[in-house]
Order: C-alpha cells, then sequence, then structure tokens
C-alpha cells in the first residue's frame, strides 16, 4: 500500500526540526563555501588520510569491542541462572553515566606511568608498565563508557524474544551455543546494530577521551586547525569529513535494518522464559561481570570518592556545586524536553509517512550528534551573532544548540516505540470521530511514552555533561558541572574536580536507570 | 431510554469506484448498492480489491475516480471528500485494534466523544453482552470478547453504516459459528446498515441478506445468496462459489439435452449452451427415472455429513455428486444419474 | 495510565528543570554582592584563579561589573572571529601572544592609545599596537635540587643527548612549549627544530598534559628536569617553602629562555570603548601588576614594579631575536610536532 502524504503541518515541523538540527552541517558549508581548493587541500593532505584511517580503525575497534562487552553481558543478565542477576544488570549499565573524559584520565591515573597500578607494581620490580597511551588507552577509554549504549537495547530484545523459535531449536537437537549463534544472535541484530550505531557517532565526535589518550583522531585535528589557523576553512573542511563519515555509517544502519515492519497483529503476552543454566561456568561469568564493572565503574568511582573525601578535609566550598548542579540539571531538563518535542515530529514523519523527504530529515538531524561538541557550537555562534543577535548567549540559545547537538538520541526510541502502534488503531479512532490531532493525543502519545521517557533520559545524559557549547554560548556567569570540571582540570587541579563529578555523576544515574528500565536505545 | 436509532437507516450508494496503487489497479469501476438496514457481504478471493473498498468507503484512502453516498450525503464525489472523522461510519478491522491503554468501558466510549455518556456505554456493552467486564483492560478477554468490544465500540456513537473487515478470521474454528450469529443479532437489534468483508463463501452466504462477489476491483454479481448460489451469471461466477459441472448441451423450447439427460431450465436460449450443474443436483442411485444414465463411481470423500461421489459417465466424463453422508457409495458401485435441482444454462461459447 | 499515574509522571519529570531553576546560579565568580550597572564583557583565556583578585580590584574601583567569558585562549579567538563584529565581548585577555595575534589576524582589534603602549617594553606588545602585554613568563628548565647544577645544559638542544635519556619531562600539548618550537623554527630553521623534537622522542622524554604534572614529577624524583614556565616552580617553592626540591635553571641560549606574555586587547566592536581601555590601563597600574608579581609570580612589564625577589630579573634573560607575533604560526608547529611524533 503506498504511503500517504503527511499534513502539512507536521511535514513543515520534521522540515523545520531537520534543519535546525543541521545547522551545523550547513555552517561546515558555508564556511568551506569559496575557499574550496584550499578545503580539498585540507582534506586530501596525505596526513589528513593517515589520520581519517587510524579514526576508522578506532571507530571500528570500539564498535567491536562495545558490542562483544554487550552482548555477552546482556545474555548473562537477562537469560541465566547469575546469581545476583538483577544487581549486575544495573551495576554493568552504569557506566554510562561517567564523560568519556572522565574516565579517560580515571584510567590514566590508574593504569598511566605515573598511576596507581604502577606504584603497585614497582615494588615488584615492573620498572615501567606498557603505556596506556594512544590507541589502546583510547580504545579502552571510549570501549568502557560507552558499551552500556549496546547492553540497554540488547537486553531489552531479549527480553521481548519468543522462546518457541529457541525450543524449536532445541526440539531439533541443536546445542546452547548454536542456538545461542543462529537463533537468538539473527534476532538481535536491530538493537546490536542500533546500539553500535550511536557507539560509532560518538567515538567519531569524542574530543575528551582521544586527547587525554593522546590518540591523534580527526577530532583532535578539528581542535588543532582551529587552535592554529587564521581561517577556519581547515577545521571545516575536516568537519565536513565528518559529516560524509556519518552518512556512510547511516546508510549501513539503514541497510543493516531493512524495511521490517514491527507491528503485532494483536495484543499477546510473552511467555517468561526459563533461565539456561550456567552450571561450571557460573565462576568464569562472575568473574566476567566482576572485571568489567570493576574496571568501568568501581575504579572510576572510586577514585573521584577517594579525591572528594580528601577535599572535603580541605574545606571546600560546596555552596558552588549546589548552584552549578542545580544549572546542569536545567538545562538537561530543557534540552530533554524539547529534544523529544523535536523528535516527535521527526519520528512521525519517518515512521507513518516515508519519503526522500523524511529520511533527508532524519539523516540531517544526526549531523548534530556527529560532529564535535566545538563545530556544533562555533556553527551556533555563526549563526547566533548573525541571525539571531538578541538571543545570542543567552540560556535560550545555549538550550537551542544543546538540543541540536543531541536531538537525534531522541528519534531513536521514539521511532521504536511508534513502530510498535499499528497504523490501524489510529485510523481506528478516526473512524471514530476524533480527528488526527486528537488522534495523536489521546491514542498515539500514549502509546509511545515509554518511548519518548527513554528518548528524554538519553538527551539528558549526553546534555548533563556537556561541555564546549556551554563554554562558548552559556550567559557569562552561568556555570555548570561540567564547566567547573573542565576548569579545575585545565589547570592542573585534577583533585579538585572530583565533587563535581561526583555529583555530575549522580545526577545522570537515575535517567540512566529509566533507559535501562526501557530497554530501548534505537528503532 | 430513547431509541437511538435512525428511523430510516441510510442507504449505501458507490458508483464507478476506482482506485489504483502504482501499476496496479485494485479497485476498477465498482458499483454498488446496499439498501438500508441490510447487511451485505463483500466476497471475493484475495487481491479483489474488496479490503481496499472497505477503505474507500471509511475515507481512509482517496479514490481516483467515482462517488459514494451515504443516506443523503455525498461522502466522495468528484469535488468532495468528507474526512474519516466526518462520516459517522464504524469499522470494525481484523485484528480488532482495540486501544491497549484503555479499558474496555474506554475504548466503546472513545468514539462517544471528551465527555461520553456513561449510560450509553453501558447500553452498547449490554447490547454485546459484555457488561460484566467493563473495567476490565482489553488483553485480558479472549478472542471472541475483544471482537465484540470492537463492535460495540463501532455502534457505541450510532453510525448510519458499519463496516467490517473480515471480522471472523481471527477466531477458533468452533466459535465461529456462534460469534457470526451473536454478531448478526445485535446489527439487527441495532438497525444499522453494514457491510463486511469476507473470502469465506461459507460466512458471505450464512450470514448476508446480500452478497456481492468482486472479482479483480469489479463487482461480478449481486443478489440474495440463493440467487448467486443458483443462479450465477458468469462462468467465473459459478466456479466461484461452491463446486459447479459445466456440460455442453444443446438448448430448445425450453428443455437442454446434455449428457446426464433432458433438463427443463429457464432460458431463452437456444441451440449450443453450456449447462451448470451443482455436485447437490447430482442424484445418483441402484434404480432412477428413465432419462437417467448410467455411471462407475471411481472415488468418494466421506466429510461426515456429505460425501463427494465421483462418477465416470459412459463418455469417459467425470463428474461430482453431493449426497448426505449415508448410505454410503464404493468406488466401483454401478449406479443410474440423474438431475435434480436447480441448473444453471449460459449462452455457448 | 491512571489519573494519579499521569500527574505523578509529570511532577517526576517537571521536577528536574523545576529544581535546577530554583538551584542554578548565574553567580558571577567573584563579582561583587552589591548589584552595580553592568559593564564591559571581557572574554578571558586566562584562568579564573589566576584573575579574579585583579578583576576585583577593578570591579571596587570603578563601581560597576565586569562580565567574563572564560575559556581556552584558542577557543575564544576561534569565537571571536567567528562573532565578527557582532561580537558581545569588549576586551580579550589572553593567555598567549599567538592566540592574541590571531584574533588580530582577523581585524578585530583596534590600536591601543600611546598611553598604554608606553607602558611596557616593545617587545612586549604587538607591532602596530593592536595588544598589549600585561605579564610575562620565561621558559626554564626546572631540575631537582639532586641534581648536579654542572650537569645543567645550556639549551633545551641539548637535551637529547644520552646522558639525558629518560630522564627529561615536557608537556608537547602545552601552548607554551609550542611558542618555543615555534620560534626554534623561526629563529633556527625548521631542520633543528624537526631535529630537536626528534631527539626528544628518540630520548625517551617523558610526556605529561600540562606544566603542573612535569614539576610534580621532577618533586618526585620520577625525572630530574623538565621544560616548564618559571611560575609553577615559584609557586611551588612559595606554597612549600624553601625545602620545596625543585629549582629553576635559565638556559644560557636564548631561545630556551624565551618570555612569552600574557596580553589584552580591545575589541573594534566594542561599544564602550572608554571603558575598555580604563580596563587595559587598570591592568597596567602598579597594583595590577604587583598582584600578577605576588600572587602568581609572573613578570610584571611596567616600570617601577619587581618582580618576586627569587626570580631572576627579566633584564638578565637574554632575550631572543623575535617578534611574538610570529609565534602565531602555530599550524606548522604543530604538523611538524605530529610529523615527528611528539604530539
Amino acid at each position: 500500500m503506498a504511503p500517504r502524504r503527511p499534513p502539512v503541518l507536521l511535514l513543515l515541523a520534521g522540515v523545520a526540526v531537520g534543519g535546525l538540527a543541521a545547522l551545523p552541517a550547513v555552517y561546515l558549508a558555508i564556511t568551506i563555501a569559496g575557499e574550496a581548493s584550499s578545503a580539498a587541500d585540507a582534506v586530501f593532505e596525505r596526513r589528513t588520510l593517515e589520520v581519517a584511517l587510524r579514526t576508522v580503525g578506532l571507530v571500528a575497534a570500539v564498535t567491536v569491542g562495545a558490542i562483544g562487552l554487550a552482548v555477552p553481558l546482556a545474555w548473562l543478565t537477562v537469560r541465566t541462572d547469575l546469581p545476583a542477576r538483577r544487581l549486575w544488570a544495573t551495576l554493568t549499565t552504569l557506566p554510562l553515566v561517567i564523560p568519556s573524559y572522565i574516565g579517560a584520565y580515571l584510567l590514566v591515573s590508574a593504569f598511566g606511568p605515573r598511576g596507581a597500578l604502577q606504584g603497585a607494581v614497582e615494588p615488584l620490580g615492573i620498572e615501567r608498565l606498557p603505556s596506556i597511551y594512544g590507541f589502546v588507552g583510547a580504545w579502552l577509554a571510549l570501549t568502557l563508557f560507552t558499551y552500556p549504549l549496546v547492553l540497554i537495547p540488547v537486553r531489552g530484545a531479549l527480553r521481548r524474544l519468543d522462546p518457541q523459535l529457541e525450543e524449536a531449536a532445541r526440539a531439533m537437537g541443536r546445542r546452547p551455543a548454536e542456538i545461542f549463534r543462529t537463533v537468538v544472535v539473527p534476532q538481535l541484530v536491530p538493537a546490536i546494530g542500533g546500539g553500535g550505531l550511536l557507539v560509532a557517532l560518538y567515538t567519531l565526535s569524542d574530543f575528551g577521551a582521544v586527547s587525554i589518550m593522546r590518540f591523534d583522531s580527526f577530532t583532535r585535528e578539528i581542535y588543532i586547525a582551529y587552535q592554529a589557523s587564521f581561517d577556519r576553512t581547515e577545521a571545516a573542511a575536516l568537519g565536513a569529513v565528518l559529516v560524509v563519515a556519518m552518512l556512510v555509517l547511516l546508510a549501513l544502519y539503514a541497510r543493516l535494518r531493512g524495511a521490517r515492519a514491527y507491528h503485532r497483529a494483536g495484543p499477546g503476552t510473552v511467555r517468561p522464559m526459563g533461565a539456561i543454566s550456567l552450571g561450571r561456568w557460573r565462576v568464569p561469568a562472575l568473574a566476567f561481570c566482576g572485571v568489567v564493572v570493576a574496571i568501568a565503574l568501581l575504579l572510576p568511582v572510586g577514585l573521584l570518592v577517594y579525591w572528594s573525601t580528601q577535599q572535603l578535609g580541605d574545606g571546600l566550598a560546596l555552596g558552588s556545586v549546589v548552584g552549578n548542579a542545580g544549572n546542569s540539571l536545567l538545562v538537561a531538563s530543557l534540552a530533554a524536553a524539547i529534544g523529544v518535542v523535536g523528535a516527535t515530529c521527526v519520528a512521525v514523519l519517518t515512521v507513518r509517512f516515508p519519503s526522500p523527504v523524511s529520511a533527508l530529515v532524519e539523516r540531517l538531524g544526526y549531523a548534530g550528534y556527529a560532529l564535535p561538541g566545538i563545530v556544533v557550537a562555533l556553527s551556533l555562534v555563526f549563526f547566533g551573532t548573525r541571525v539571531a543577535l538578541p538571543l545570542y548567549q543567552t540560556l535560550a540559545m545555549l538550550v537551542f544548540a544543546i538540543t541540536v547537538h543531541y536531538l537525534p538520541l531522541a528519534v531513536g526510541p521514539l521511532g521504536a516505540a511508534l513502530l510498535q502502534v499499528p497504523p490501524r488503531i489510529e485510523e481506528a479512532a478516526r473512524g471514530l470521530g476524533r480527528r488526527p490531532l486528537e488522534v495523536f493525543g489521546t491514542v498515539t502519545a500514549p502509546l509511545v511514552a515509554s518511548g519518548g521517557l527513554a528518548g528524554a533520559a538519553l538527551v539528558f545524559l549526553h546534555a548533563v555533561k556537556e561541555l564546549p557549547a556551554t563554554l562558548l554560548l552559556a550567559p557569562i556567569g552561568f556555570e555548570t558541572l561540567a564547566t567547573d570540571i573542565w576548569r579545575q582540570t585545565s589547570s592542573g587541579f585534577f583533585e579538585a574536580a572530583a565533587i563535581p563529578a561526583l555529583v555530575l555523576l549522580l545526577i545522570a544515574a537515575p535517567p540512566l536507570y529509566l533507559l535501562s528500565e526501557k530497554g530501548t536505545v534505537t528503532s | 431510554m430513547t431509541d437511538r436509532h435512525p428511523d430510516t437507516p441510510a442507504s449505501l450508494t458507490i458508483r464507478d469506484l476506482r482506485k489504483s496503487f502504482a501499476d496496479t489497479v485494485a479497485v476498477g469501476g465498482l458499483d454498488l448498492h446496499v439498501e438500508g438496514g441490510r447487511l451485505c457481504a463483500l466476497l471475493g478471493p484475495s487481491g479483489c480489491g474488496k479490503t481496499t473498498t472497505l477503505r474507500l468507503i471509511a475515507g481512509l484512502e482517496r479514490p481516483d475516480a467515482g462517488s459514494i453516498e451515504l443516506g443523503e450525503r455525498a461522502l466522495t464525489t468528484a469535488g468532495t471528500f468528507v474526512p474519516p472523522e466526518r462520516r459517522r461510519i464504524g469499522m470494525v478491522f481484523q485484528d480488532y485494534a482495540l486501544f491497549p491503554h484503555y479499558d474496555v468501558a474506554g475504548n466503546v466510549a472513545y468514539g462517544l466523544g471528551r465527555r461520553a455518556n456513561r449510560g450509553r456505554v453501558r447500553e452498547v456493552l449490554e447490547l454485546v453482552g459484555l457488561d460484566r467486564v467493563a473495567d476490565r483492560p482489553v488483553h485480558q478477554l479472549s478472542g471472541g470478547q475483544q471482537q465484540r468490544v470492537a463492535l460495540a465500540r463501532a455502534l457505541a456513537p450510532t453510525p448510519e453504516l458499519i463496516l467490517l473487515d473480515e471480522p471472523f478470521s481471527n477466531l477458533d474454528a468452533s466459535l465461529r459459528e456462534r460469534v457470526r450469529e451473536d454478531v448478526r443479532e445485535i446489527i439487527a437489534a441495532a438497525g444499522v446498515t453494514a457491510l463486511f468483508v469476507t473470502h469465506d463463501q461459507e460466512e458471505a452466504l450464512s450470514l448476508a441478506e446480500r452478497v456481492a462477489v468482486l472479482r479483480e476491483g469489479r463487482v461480478e454479481q449481486v443478489g440474495t445468496p440463493e440467487e448467486i448460489y443458483s443462479r450465477p451469471s458468469t462462468p467465473w461466477m459459478a466456479a466461484f462459489l461452491g463446486e459447479v459441472e459445466v456440460l455442453a448441451g444443446e438448448a430448445r423450447d425450453g428443455r437442454v439435452k446434455c449428457e446426464l439427460g433432458s433438463l427443463a431450465v429457464e432460458t431463452k436460449a437456444e441451440g449450443t449452451v453450456e449447462v451448470l450443474i451443482r455436485p447437490e443436483s447430482v442424484a445418483i442411485g441402484i434404480t432412477g427415472p428413465p432419462d437417467a444414465t448410467e455411471a462407475e463411481v471411481v472415488g468418494r470423500r466421506f466429510y461426515g455429513h456429505d460425501q463427494l461421489v465421483e462418477l465416470r459417465l459412459p463418455s469417459g466424463r467425470k463428474v461430482s455428486s453431493r449426497r448426505l453422508g449415508f448410505p454410503a457409495w464404493h468406488p466401483g458401485d454401478r449406479v443410474q444419474v440423474w438431475v435434480e435441482g436447480p441448473a444453471d444454462v449460459l449462452p455457448g461459447s | 495510565m491512571s489519573r494519579h499515574g499521569k500527574l505523578l509522571l509529570a511532577l517526576v519529570l517537571a521536577l528536574p528543570a523545576v529544581v535546577g531553576g530554583a538551584c542554578g546560579s548565574s553567580e558571577e565568580p567573584g563579582s561583587n554582592d552589591d548589584p552595580s550597572t553592568p559593564g564591559i564583557t571581557v572574554y578571558s583565556g586566562r584562568e579564573p584563579e589566576l584573575i579574579v583578585p585583579a578583576i576585583d580590584m577593578y570591579e571596587d574601583k570603578v563601581d560597576r561589573d565586569v562580565q567574563i567569558r572564560f575559556g581556552d585562549s584558542a577557543t575564544l579567538a576561534a569565537q571571536l572571529a567567528e562573532e565578527g563584529d557582532n561580537s558581545p565581548a569588549d576586551v580579550f585577555f589572553s593567555q598567549d601572544a599567538g592566540s592574541l595575534a590571531v584574533v588580530d589576524g582577523e581585524e578585530l582589534l583596534e590600536p591601543l592609545p600611546r598611553d598604554i603602549l608606553e607602558r611596557v617594553p616593545a617587545r612586549f606588545q604587538a607591532d602596530g599596537g593592536d595588544w598589549v602585554g600585561v605579564s610575562a613568563r620565561s621558559r626554564v628548565i626546572a631540575y631537582g635540587t639532586d641534581v648536579s647544577r654542572e650537569e645543567l645544559p645550556d639549551s633545551p638542544l641539548e637535551l637529547t643527548g644520552p646522558e639525558w635519556e629518560g630522564r627529561v619531562g615536557w608537556a608537547p600539548t602545552n601552548a607554551s612549549l609550542q611558542g618555543y618550537v615555534t620560534a626554534l623554527r623561526k629563529v633556527e630553521g625548521e631542520d633543528v627544530a624537526r631535529e630537536w623534537l626528534e631527539g626528544m622522542v628518540d630520548n625517551d622524554a617523558q610526556a605529561y598534559e600540562s606544566n603542573t604534572p612535569v614539576r610534580d614529577a621532577i618533586a618526585a624524583s620520577e625525572i630530574d628536569v623538565g621544560l616548564v614556565n618559571h611560575y609553577y616552580v615559584a609557586e611551588a617553592i612559595a606554597e612549600n617553602g624553601p625545602d620545596y626540591p625543585v629549582r629553576v635553571h635559565f638556559p644560557r641560549d636564548d631561545l630556551g629562555s624565551l618570555v612569552n606574555t600574557t596580553g589584552v586587547g580591545v575589541l573594534a566592536s566594542t561599544d564602550d570603548r572608554a571603558e575598555a581601555l580604563g580596563f587595559v590601563r587598570f591592568l597596567l597600574t602598579p597594583e595590577a601588576q604587583r598582584y600578577f608579581a605576588e600572587s602568581s609570580k609572573e613578570y610584571p612589564l611596567i616600570e617601577g614594579v619587581e618582580p618576586d625577589h627569587s626570580l631572576r630579573p627579566l633584564a638578565r634573560i637574554p632575550s631572543p631575536r623575535i617578534d611574538l607575533s610570529d609565534l602565531s604560526d602555530l599550524q606548522g608547529t604543530l604538523d611538524l610536532m605530529r610529523d615527528t611524533g611528539a604530539l
């Protein structure tokens, strides 16, 4: 059946949202235009290609690593009789609250040449540990603190699996490992793909972790280009390459997802599955979970708590922390709320009225997420000072920038939830005399509410850690926890940053919990 | 309790309705008239356009051409298109499309607007026999109950027309019979014009007062169940509804001569014709009337309440005969064959 | 969802915003409690700890608030360039001359009046007078007190020798060190710079994120010497007492003790030129200069204010033949450093 045309208002809203989310990309285009040859030079330089390859390598490695961690953890915590499953489920999800730059710094503190581990093994005669810097460090920092982006949807998918498929395979005599590989994993592909996409895009755009780990990635090139040049053409050209990379990733993901419809024919209950017994694998499984949680969660948090207590001992003013926390909360909540509204327009457009236009709107929106924060920030400096001067450096513009940066995150869960609502139901409502907008409010919205919550939680989680846009666009004097941490660490007072960092984790934890309960991250 | 039923149930008139999707013609010039208050079935094989027709009537699709009128209102014409929410047409979907976030009463009340009249809701629930489960969440109900909720929901706003899309296909076979009866009674009690779509011939023939058979987007034949069954207007119709034997025959002066004897039929045709005979009209016995033909039983399928007996005529041609389950016939039996019951004649090709 | 459920959900969702709005503040660090009329806006690449007390002094004097946006000098320079004429900033206070030169290159600064420029030696201001230095710092070789003074090299270039293997620390990402490399390239040539960088890498020089960890590492005897700015050591000594085990050595080679300056410029887009200039003037008053000398151990630039007595006087630091504005060619330096594996 051919797709219908969307109502004009919705189309306009969706295009508006997509257009606004694409502002960073537009900024890049404008900056490059007119300097096309020098831009091309910058892109096709030998070193740029080297760095590009290296970055691609990192993205691939981190994505594979995150999936490699997340899928077994998900399976262990959902489908087996692992002791204290719920506890492990929560603990393994938590590392997502730790911003990658803090995580990277903590890893260096622990495993670096002057870190705690070095101190511990020196008496044993080990002079120098293998360096944590470079590719390994960057890979570790990014994998450890983004794998929950895959873990959460895979757990959700595992919970929704139909047991009959596996029972049929068992009846045909297949062993559990084989069943896992040939029956379970293929059903998990959408969840793995969606989470993997987010991890890949995050790695592309991350700056904090790679700079601490001294890994020469694309974002670092961009940052250095900004530092070094009179004109920002080179930086913009590199940013444009990132956008292209993102589009490629999205295309791959779209191919992977296929055009499946997910709505069920009618209400049905999934029979709960029996837990698979681990037997003698219990101890190794526990060890695996334990190691991951120890390095990705206990170690960073432990270090932060340790430093915090030291700071408290030194008599630190807590008042500013409360104020900054309030600001972080405010900005993140507003960004989450507005992001969900915008994402709803895009999701409805893409799911109910698919067309080349809606696909373009969705793809462009991801530009905000794939580009490093500094590019997003500068694009809004550019547009803000030219088009919306009265709003420049106000809270409104800051929230707008952060929303643009993270809005795509909300589109995923909303789209997934929308796919679960059969269009029939909306048609039934219309047949019963309600106008389309009423139908949306009384039928569609309540049914996708959980997707909306998940989207809001995702945006909140990222917005609360945001740094570059806040530095450039916040009203003067408006400090958040992230800017406070940055300020301390750039002065070298790393320990002083521990308390705001800890407060940041505390604020980020509830939305994360909400997210993991909903079990969906993307469609 | 006021009688909220319309005094004169509205009639539905469809003229030359057309709808294509990409290169496929779903509905190609459909004409249909359903009198007010009647229960009419749209019957056809899959892909014949019946669901599309239903959606066009409901306003969920826009046709390429044609008009739809309900009662005195023009719903769809060249110049007008009334959106679905203003058509006052109730619709029951194949998978019920109940709102999972409302309970039974909430679902039924939905079409009554923001401030639903509780009395009306109760009234309708009583009509379908679900007043006692008004507070239950819909997923806790059985398939049959869910279907009745869907029906109640569609009836609550006193629509002028109610459309049902394969309403019984999701039910267990054992339930179906009873549910069909219940639904027919409910609709009759509501006094509303109803049109339902099905591919199940038995359903259409047993339930509806009028049956319209669709073929490739057009109405092939419309009439009462008996009419279309015993007097199919085309060979395709004859083949579609039930089984039919097509014999060559010679017609003269109101009688037709064919391999099964000389039959009296109502026809003005002369010369070469095709004789359409249902297996139920093929009688067999050890002895038969004078013009009976000899035949040999070559096969038999037993269905409990009836049996289908395959016979070979002297010419070598095979025909089937549907008889009651007993007496049993067996392959090898030599029997007499004749025609008892309606036969139809079509101009020969 | 029940009505109660909906209400509860709405409350939960609104809670963060409400709490945030209530708790959040726009308290400017270092602002006075008395509400005064708002004054100029400063983009500062210098950290709050280093300049807030000076700003406070200024605000007291003129009884007006100063709005400060803190950031990284280079990023702020990019932001100013993007903002162009619409920038809300009046003054750019940079951590280093390079960022000032970038902003100057975009023609966003306007020349400062002679009375300001005269207060500061010529080598610590822009050629065209678009920006002026406020305080200076010198590159030094810091060393642990258990290193013999005879060993200390005359130039950082010597640190690539085999006797220094694994004993040297530096901060390749630090703007001051990059400034040194730029100076090396300009004065001694690309080849010398390249050789030195490769030599340092081959010699297992220990890389740290910034100057502070380098100094700390020397104090902890992890390394013996390090390339830092002078005031890191001076600060530590002031804080920890004369027993602090790190000292500074000014290499005889003039580039090795390259002096760079923090600086300030007035943006052409300012709508309060008088006040902006007043602020700049204030930074060059004895009061402010004494603050920089005493609290952060930097070199004051005006006549009549002496640096901390533990520091070698500026006049005795060999002065290289380089225009600080030339240090803006960061691009080439960064390329070279990455090429050689230093970055």
